[in-house]
């Protein structure tokens, strides 16, 4: 006999749900850029080059992007490690650390942004013992990556430590038994089966720094084509009542993130099938 | 040879996993060791390995010692239970990755894993992706590039674990054809007898760590020495047998068996004769059976299971099974029979017969049941509950009858199986009037929450010294303890006693090797006995004592010492008259 009933699913109703996420993304993503995008356009073309070449705004977009590359590289370095460490490695006070990964995704950035400041600004904890040797941290580029570097981690680790920890023991033993030397097996085997997730990880804590704001703005200073960063110069034009500079910065803003973002997903979509497949190097 | 372990002993936080395993694997054999699941079968092969270190012992490859030597040096081939390939590289890369890391030619690797491929069946498969595969494909390119590098030993953990019954079997043939084509010596890991006897040309049985029995598969089957192998390999009845100056009988029958227990056989004593279920005869009545009768029995289930059928039945007037356990009238017989068997004489549950052996095998092996002696219903519960009576009985799948007190006063015949008695300040008077009354092992049990971790075995003089190992043995096949034979002399290093004493721990070492395929450790006390004796007792974390004896009066007096000291130690006594 043939069943005409439809298999059931817990959460009722393809048409409901599709629904909802259309008016989701509509209502929280589509609608704001669109409004977006056509706030920047309000202004004429030759004004709105004006505004988003000028000096200040390229100064801004360099140090931006910049620092958040910067921040995001040496978080899938130190991510990692902390990653492994609380995957492999059984120590008192794991699970303590485990929970005080997240505290950046729970605290204000205000707040991270002050207690940075109050640590490395001139006569700070360790700042003190910084400025002498001429390193400057608060009110520069290297604080500003400082912060980005702080708020990203937890992306990082937690999208590498469930595939460490999926990753089978028996495959690194396989390895030594073949011959392989430590450093060889994380090369060729440890790091290439984690690496879609070092990528998903490097792009959260990339997207999540470009648009960070409250932590940067107290650390870094604000000094303009020095340490300004963009949503910085966006707030300072929304505060002259210059919407549409904003907005033209916005956009900026948008097309590059997304441009970068594309293309990090099409690296990992193409590194998947191909790349990862190739100890063949 | 090509692989020799010596005494392997491997612990995890002080629990042996792997106790004192020796054994020696020629060239070009194809060896299992076969155990339960928690056997140390393949913490002792990852041992072999070098994916795990040992506390003590030695393991050799090809003469050369690689105790400590690392995973990468040792070279071995190592396939595991879930394949472990590596999934982001081809299935050529995959083979073709231990030749890498040794720099070989990329012309060279081409060749090499084309040979390969063609070996397990997989030619044509180079680009795929493990993900590609099915799992018995996946398993075969395992064991190719665990043969890459030409190792000299070929290691594979339960390789078929993961596979259904039909792939099991091809891989199982695969594998066979590979290894006698390539004629590496290769040790397999499997909780499996079926394919144990499939594959093998020897089977190491494993359990707690120990390693049982060595033999071709067919000796092993035909005439185990432990009761763990008699049912771990295949289906096996274990009857209570008693052994005499003129043969074995079962109930009141005389049968033909074959095997025996070692030792004098002045007295007669109770053995464990296992009968496989195929060498069961049913018959409708006495006349009609072709052997030696062992008694009557009602048939309780009937199962066709194609070819065979089998059958449960139970004893009805001969409680000498001993297979399901402590309670007698509990006692099942399995039997199977062919078609042409079943035409015959067609069986229905209900239905009473009567039972013969065809073929009876004696173990050679000591510690058959347990009788506990108590005065009262108290101490016979407790007794009962002891863990280390309770360990042993479950373990050794056997009987613990109970005997009122005070029936040890009268004058008995031989009591068959261990005596067991509460310690207490009346043990040694009692355990002389067990000795006197024909007992021939006497255990004595404190009650103590925690199972002995060393067996602490001596003997008072060399009569008892056989008998001593061999109970020992059986002992440790059930108990997860260290094994060590003491003797005691005078601390002078120039007193002849001390070289006599430790010429007879060195002979019982060799003689527990040799005879009981048991490791043991020898510690040599100073001082005199048994001062030296319980002192060294009270060194150790949790002991039990096997003390052999051939003189009674000699025993409880050396019995009544120890006790006084440590009256927590659990001993066993080993009791052989001298003719």
């Amino acid at each position: 006999m043939i069943s005409l009933r439809r298999e059931r699913s817990v959460i009722p109703g393809f048409g409901i749900t599709l629904g909802f996420t259309t008016f989701f993304l509509c209502a929280i993503v589509l609608l704001p850029l669109t409004a977006l995008v056509m706030k920047g356009a309000s202004m004429d073309f030759a004004r709105f080059i004006q505004v988003i070449t000028a000096p200040r705004a390229l100064a801004s977009y360099r140090l931006t992007f910049g620092a958040s590359l910067t921040a995001a590289t040496i978080n899938i370095v130190f991510g990692f490690i902390v990653a492994w460490v609380l995957v492999r490695y059984r120590f008192p006070g794991r699970r303590f650390v485990d929970a005080i990964i997240d505290m950046p995704f729970a605290l204000p950035t205000a707040v991270s942004g002050l207690a940075l400041t109050a640590v490395f600004a001139g006569n700070g904890w360790i700042g003190q013992y910084l400025e002498p040797l001429g390193i400057k941290v608060a009110y520069t580029p290297i604080g500003i990556t400082l912060a980005l570097t702080l708020i990203g981690m937890p992306f990082v680790v937690r999208t590498v430590q469930p595939a460490l920890q999926e990753l089978p023991k028996d495959v690194e033993e396989a390895a030594a038994t073949l011959g392989a030397r430590p450093v060889y097996i994380f090369f060729r085997v440890i790091l290439p089966a984690v690496l879609p997730a070092v990528l998903t990880g490097f792009t959260l804590a990339f997207a999540r720094a470009v648009g960070e704001y409250g932590s940067v703005t107290f650390i870094a200073g604000n000094i303009p084509l020095h340490t300004e960063i963009t949503p910085l110069l966006i707030i300072i034009r929304l505060e002259e009542y210059d919407y549409a500079a904003a907005a033209a910065l916005g956009c900026v803003m948008l097309a590059v993130s997304f441009l970068m973002l594309l293309t990090i997903n099409l690296l990992q979509h193409w590194g998947r099938r191909r790349l990862t497949g190739g100890a063949r190097a | 040879m090509s692989i020799t372990l010596e005494q392997v002993t491997k612990r995890y936080q002080g629990q042996p996993v792997v106790n004192d395993v020796s054994l020696e694997v020629a060239e070009g054999e194809f060896f299992v060791l076969l155990g339960p699941s928690g056997s140390g079968k393949s913490t002792l092969l990852r041992a072999i390995a070098g994916l795990v270190d040992i506390q003590h012992g030695g393991i050799a490859l090809h003469g050369s010692d690689v105790t400590h030597v690392g995973v990468r040096e040792r070279g071995v081939g190592f396939v595991f239970q879930n394949y472990a390939l590596f999934r982001h590289l081809s299935i050529a890369d995959n083979i073709e990755f231990a030749l890498r890391v040794r720099r070989m030619k990329s012309a060279d690797r081409r060749a090499r894993r084309k040979e390969l491929l063609k070996l397990v069946a997989l030619e044509g498969m180079d680009d795929r992706l493990p993900s590609q595969l099915s799992g018995g494909q996946q398993q075969r390119v395992a064991v190719a590039r665990a043969l890459a590098h030409k190792p000299q030993v070929l290691l594979l953990d339960e390789p078929f674990g993961a596979l259904d019954a039909k792939i099991r079997e091809e891989l199982r043939r695969t594998i066979r054809v590979v290894q006698r084509e390539l004629g590496i010596t290769t040790v397999l890991v499997t909780h499996d007898q079926e394919e144990a006897f499939a594959l093998a040309d020897r089977i190491g049985v494993m359990n707690l760590g120990r390693l049982l029995e060595v033999g071709e598969p067919h000796t092993l089957y035909a005439r185990p020495a432990t009761r763990f192998v008699a049912t771990f390999l295949g289906a096996a009845n274990l009857l209570l047998a008693l052994q005499g100056p003129d043969g074995i009988r079962v109930g009141s029958t005389p049968v033909d068996a074959t095997g025996r227990q070692a030792g004098p056989a002045a007295r007669e004593h109770e053995v464990v004769a296992v009968l496989r279920p195929e060498e069961v005869e049913l018959a409708a009545d006495r006349d009609q059976l072709a052997t030696r009768y062992v008694g009557r029995a009602t048939v309780e289930e009937v199962q066709f299971t194609g070819a065979l059928e089998r059958l449960r039945l139970r004893l009805l007037d001969n409680l000498a099974a001993i297979q399901h356990g402590a309670d007698p009238a509990e006692a099942r017989i399995e039997a199977t029979r062919t078609q042409p068997e079943q035409r015959a004489l067609p069986l229905r549950p209900g239905d009473t017969v009567v039972l013969g052996a065809r073929r009876l095998h004696v173990l050679p092996t000591p510690l058959s049941s347990f009788v506990v002696h108590a005065d009262d219903d108290d101490t016979a519960r407790a007794l009962h509950a002891d863990p280390v009576l309770a360990t042993l009985a479950a373990r050794m799948k056997t009987r613990v009858a109970t005997r009122a007190g005070g029936d040890e006063t009268a004058p008995q015949s031989a009591a068959p199986g261990v005596a067991v008695l509460a310690t207490g300040a009346d043990a040694p008077a009692r355990v002389g009037q067990l000795l006197r009354a024909g007992a021939n092992e006497v255990l004595l049990l404190t009650g103590r929450a925690e199972l002995p971790r060393q067996l602490c075995i001596y003997w008072m003089d060399n009569a008892a010294r056989g008998a001593t190992l061999a109970v020992a043995a059986s002992l440790l096949r059930h108990l997860p303890a260290e094994a060590i034979c003491v003797s005691a002399a005078p601390a002078a290093r120039r007193d002849a006693r001390r070289a006599a004493a430790l010429r007879a721990l060195l002979d019982a070492r060799s003689e527990a090797r040799a005879a009981h395929a048991l490791e043991t450790r020898t510690e040599l006390l100073a001082g005199e006995m048994p001062q030296a004796l319980t002192d060294y007792l009270a060194s150790l974390d949790t002991p039990l004592l096997v003390l052999g004896a051939s003189n009674a009066a000699q025993a409880t007096e050396m019995l009544e010492g120890i006790l006084r000291k440590l009256p927590d130690v659990p001993v066993l006594l080993v009791y052989r008259e001298t003719p």
